[in-house]
């Protein structure tokens, strides 16, 4: 059974929104290096598929490919599922604390209880409207910005975006039956809970281009209120397939026997 | 008599590179033969065989997405010298120089492992060998017949490593 092979798909979630294409926004890398794939790092990506074969021609291997989004300028997917959420409630219970204080102060002297307010209000930051469409995962979360601060009206320009999610992969290599993906629910959280993975037919070598569906979101303002809109973007890349036969390692032809010493250990010279 | 015996060195690749061995349970050998074997799950696995049957060696990697493959497989003659089952030219050789002793004290200069050897490890397509042989009529029952297993996890420097501690041993 070979190593499974990743294809990391890394967005910059900000560029591709900003002008609305995927082209030079995006980076791949898989970890197939060593058997060839090429352009890694880049937006031109080859993955490099190796099979192999028995002498009767039957298929010898299985490849499976799984593909991973990655964003740029998001929070790490590597913190807990519920952080976002977490951090919104420990901005209004900061801001209940503030409240409560400033209710103490206010009886005193000079006290500027309206600048206060209007202080604590930018500190507890935005909520997001949620529609049905767009519930889930970002419901009742509050925008923060990449280190995790919830981020006021007026400065959504640092805002968080979330993490791409790849929902199509379909193309030449798919419509040829060399590969056969689907989307899987994963216990994995750096993939949210869903992720693409495909098995592939190293029977037919030759290079196969793909196309991968990226959903996206974008902040936008509408009727006074913050809501993420999905942008759906494509991106091509493609698998280039090797195949050779296997062969005895030992013998380099048929099973022969194994090359054991006449003499048993130790009786030698 | 089962005719085949499956042999699966299971590696921690991402053990076995960070501390650059295959101790501290980094490899796990074992095997599904019918008479016995003894250290399941230790890379002193003992597998006993009768001659005729058929020895596969698989390695699998406990990481899915980490690389390992076996790079050769080879038994020590008496005389203490090491050969391999396979070089580079396709035929075994011997090592120059004194012997070393009991097989499994080899020292690591003395098995030919030039720098030749890490060189071309890319270009060996190690993932098309099948270590697939069968036990010879001439074994010494009740000897275990120590051999090395050498593995190769991606390439450089420190990418392949090996024990001399698994044996068969023919019934």
């Amino acid at each position: 059974m070979p190593q499974q092979l990743a294809i990391i798909v890394l967005v910059d979630v900000g560029n591709a929104l900003a002008t609305s294409t995927l082209e030079g926004n995006t980076y791949l890398f898989d970890n197939m290096k060593l058997h060839g794939s090429e352009n890694q790092g880049t937006g031109e990506l080859v993955t490099a598929i190796h099979g192999s074969y028995w002498s009767d021609g039957s298929q010898a291997s299985e490849q499976v490919l799984n593909w991973l989004p990655y964003s740029l300028g998001s929070v790490p997917p590597t913190v807990p599922r519920g952080y976002e959420a977490d951090r919104a409630r420990q901005s209004d219970e900061e801001a209940l604390a503030e409240l409560h204080d400033l209710a103490d102060r206010s009886s005193a002297a000079g006290a500027d209880a309206a600048g206060e307010l209007n202080r604590i209000r930018r500190k507890t930051g935005t909520r997001l409207k949620t529609t049905r469409r767009t519930s889930g995962r970002m419901s009742g979360a509050k925008i923060l910005d990449v280190t995790g601060q919830v981020v006021a009206e007026d400065g959504t320009d640092a805002h968080s975006h979330p993490a791409p999610v790849i929902t199509d992969i379909y193309g030449e290599a798919v419509d040829a039956k060399i590969m056969y993906p689907a989307e899987y629910g994963s216990p994995d959280m750096v993939t949210d809970g869903w992720y693409w993975s495909a098995t592939v037919d190293t029977s037919r070598p030759g290079t196969y281009a793909y196309m991968m569906r990226v959903q996206l979101h974008k902040l936008a303002q509408v009727n006074g209120e913050l809501r993420w809109e999905p942008v759906n973007l494509t991106y091509s890349s493609a698998l280039k397939i090797s195949s050779e036969p296997r062969r005895n390692a030992f013998t380099k032809a048929g099973v022969g026997p194994l090359p054991i010493p006449h003499t048993p250990p130790g009786q030698g010279a | 008599m089962k005719s085949q015996v499956n042999i699966i060195a299971v590696v921690d690749v991402i053990g076995a590179l960070s501390i650059r061995g295959l101790h501290d349970g980094n490899l796990c050998m074992v095997d599904d033969g019918p008479f016995g074997s003894s250290h399941q799950g230790t890379a002193d696995l003992v597998t006993i065989v009768k001659p005729g049957q058929v020895v596969s060696w698989t390695a699998l990697a406990v990481d899915l997405q980490t690389p390992v493959e076996i790079k050769n497989i080879s038994f020590a003659p008496s005389d203490g010298h090491a050969a391999h089952g396979r070089d580079h030219a396709g035929q075994a050789h011997r090592d120059q120089g004194p012997g070393m002793g009991a097989p499994g004290v080899h020292g690591q200069g003395a098995h030919g492992q030039g720098a030749h050897h890490e060189q071309d490890a890319a270009g060996e397509k190690l993932d098309l060998d099948v270590w697939t042989g069968v036990v010879p009529h001439w074994m010494t029952p009740g000897v275990p017949y120590q051999y090395r297993i050498e593995f190769q996890m991606y390439e450089g420097a420190h990418s392949v490593m090996r024990v001399e501690t698994p044996a068969l041993m023919c019934q």
